[in-house]
Parts: structure tokens; sequence; C-alpha cells
């Protein structure tokens, strides 16, 4: 069904819009690594992410030095790679919900009254 | 899990990523994994189908090699390789075909200044230089050291060096997968 893969697809395009602010929102509330962050995501109904795409996007977020990282041992476990948001990152998370906000305030004015009536043959 | 996190090393290890880094992202990625693949995720699931890809998006992302061409660049690259190898090509012919049939014959040749140089086509026009000056001129119906010969060797290396430019490229083409 051509309108289930456009639907799937605008939702990936959605999110890899604002993914690395789901990340930054996610390790905000705990330090977290990769596979944590992943699982926080899905409880909050983000399934979409996989493929792999949150690893680059950490990499990126620790480039640009809006994340802060630390070696610890998870639960008796192996060590695993911590990932926290730093000041920037914090900065730029406040930033980026606000102008999140702002964009679906907009998007939603355009379609919250939008009736469309559907007809099946 | 293991294959796939060896896939990432090996893609790591061929981008030229630190031994240190690349190991640091391993461990990382097999502990990942290791939990996903006891939840019940699996690799491909967790990770995608493509171990390379994936290791090579995620080294580009951290900056810890070089970023991938942006598309114009990428756009041109083939035809600069494309004329660089039509070039080469030009060379070798016009070289085989000088060698081939003697004609034109043309050789450069290393003189002393103030020694007697029967090569200089004209004397008139070569300026003084002091003793001992060493000079390249091109001296036409020389068989010695033939400019083709030349030539020919620049050909080869150049088309050799092409080549290794056009193997490269096709290893190196690899679909991305940051999504």
């Amino acid at each position: 069904m051509w309108y289930m893969v456009a639907d799937s697809q605008r939702r990936t395009e959605l999110l890899r819009g604002v993914l690395d602010l789901c990340l930054l929102a996610v390790m905000n509330e705990g330090p977290a690594y990769g596979y944590e962050m992943t699982k926080r995501l899905r409880d909050r109904g983000l399934a979409i992410v996989g493929e792999g795409s949150i690893y680059p996007l950490l990499g990126r977020l620790e480039r640009d030095g809006l994340v802060e990282t630390y070696r610890a041992a998870g639960n008796g476990g192996p060590m695993r790679k911590y990932y926290r948001p730093s000041s920037a990152g914090r900065l730029a998370l406040a930033m980026g919900v606000s102008e999140w906000r702002a964009a679906r305030d907009s998007v939603d004015a355009v379609l919250a009254h939008v009736k469309v009536e559907v007809l099946h043959d | 899990m293991t294959d796939f996190v060896e896939q990432c090393r090996l893609e790591w290890r061929r981008l030229g990523v630190a031994d240190a880094l690349a190991e640091e992202m391993a461990a990382e990625l097999a502990a990942d994994l290791t939990e996903a693949e006891a939840e019940g995720v699996s690799a491909e699931e967790f990770l995608g189908s493509s171990p390379r890809s994936f290791a090579a998006s995620w080294a580009a992302e951290r900056g810890i090699i070089p970023a991938p061409p942006s598309p114009e660049n990428a756009r041109r690259r083939p035809l600069v390789l494309v004329a660089f190898t039509a070039l080469a090509a030009i060379m070798l012919v016009f070289a085989a075909q000088g060698l081939l049939t003697g004609q034109p014959r043309a050789a450069l040749v290393t003189s002393m200044s103030g020694t007697s140089d029967r090569h200089l086509q004209s004397p008139s026009a070569t300026p003084f230089l002091p003793l001992g000056t060493h000079r390249q001129v091109l001296s036409l119906g020389n068989p010695s050291a033939p400019v083709e010969w030349i030539l020919l060797s620049f050909a080869i290396v150049a088309l050799g060096f092409a080549a290794w430019l056009w193997w490269s490229r096709g290893r190196s083409r690899s679909p991305s997968v940051l999504a």
C-alpha cells in the first residue's frame, strides 16, 4: 500500500530532524549508554529508532562538544560508555525544544482543523 | 554479534581509524549488542544489515576519518579521472608512434656551457652562461635519450596511477546508512 510506505517515510523524515534533540532529552534524564537510550526512546513510542542511526548521531554530538562521556560498569556487567549532555548540550537542548514547539504550533495551526472525507470504492 | 563487530573493525582499519579509537568503539558496540541480543533484539534489527556502512557512518560523524566528498565534488571527480586517463592514453599513443615511426625524433641533451656543443640549434639565441653551468636544450634529430622514451615512461606511470585511482574508487563506493 503506497500510503503506508509514505507514512513510514514521513515519520522517519520527521524524526530525523529531531532525533538529536530526543537523544539529548533522554540522556538529560540521566546518563545513558547507546542501547539504553534506544530503550528509553522505544518506551515513549519511538520504536522507529534503529538501523544504527543513533551511534553516528552520538558521534556527532560528541564531536561537537554537546555531550560528555565516561566509562563505568553497568549493573555489574561490562564497562559501558555513558553519555550525558554538556553545558553546551543543555543549551542546545533548550533552544531546540523551543524551536520544535514553535514549528509544531505552526504546523498544528495549519493541520489541526483539516476535515477530509475519504471515499472508498 | 561477533561477526558484526568484526566487520566494523575491518572497515575502521580500512578507513585508517586509529587502533585505540576503533577498539573503544568496538567495545561499546559489543557491550550494547550483547544486551540487545539477550533481550531478543538481533544485531540486524538494532543496527541494520550493513556493518561496514554503519561503521563508516559512525566514524565519519565522530570526525575521525575524512568526511565523504560533497555531492558536487563527487560528481566532478569521475570527469577529472576520465580526463586524466585520456591524457595519459594520448601521451602513450604519441610516444609509441614516435618510437615506431622515428618521426618526430627529439632529444633532451644536457650540456656544459663553455664546451663545444654541436647539439645547440641556434648559438646566437643562447645567452652567456658561466663555465660549468648545466643546461638542457631540446635537440631535434638526435637519437640519444629521445623525448619519446621519456614520454612513454610518463605515460605508463600515469596510466598505472589512473588504474589505481579507478580501482580505489570502485572499492570505496559503498552506500551510506546515515538514516
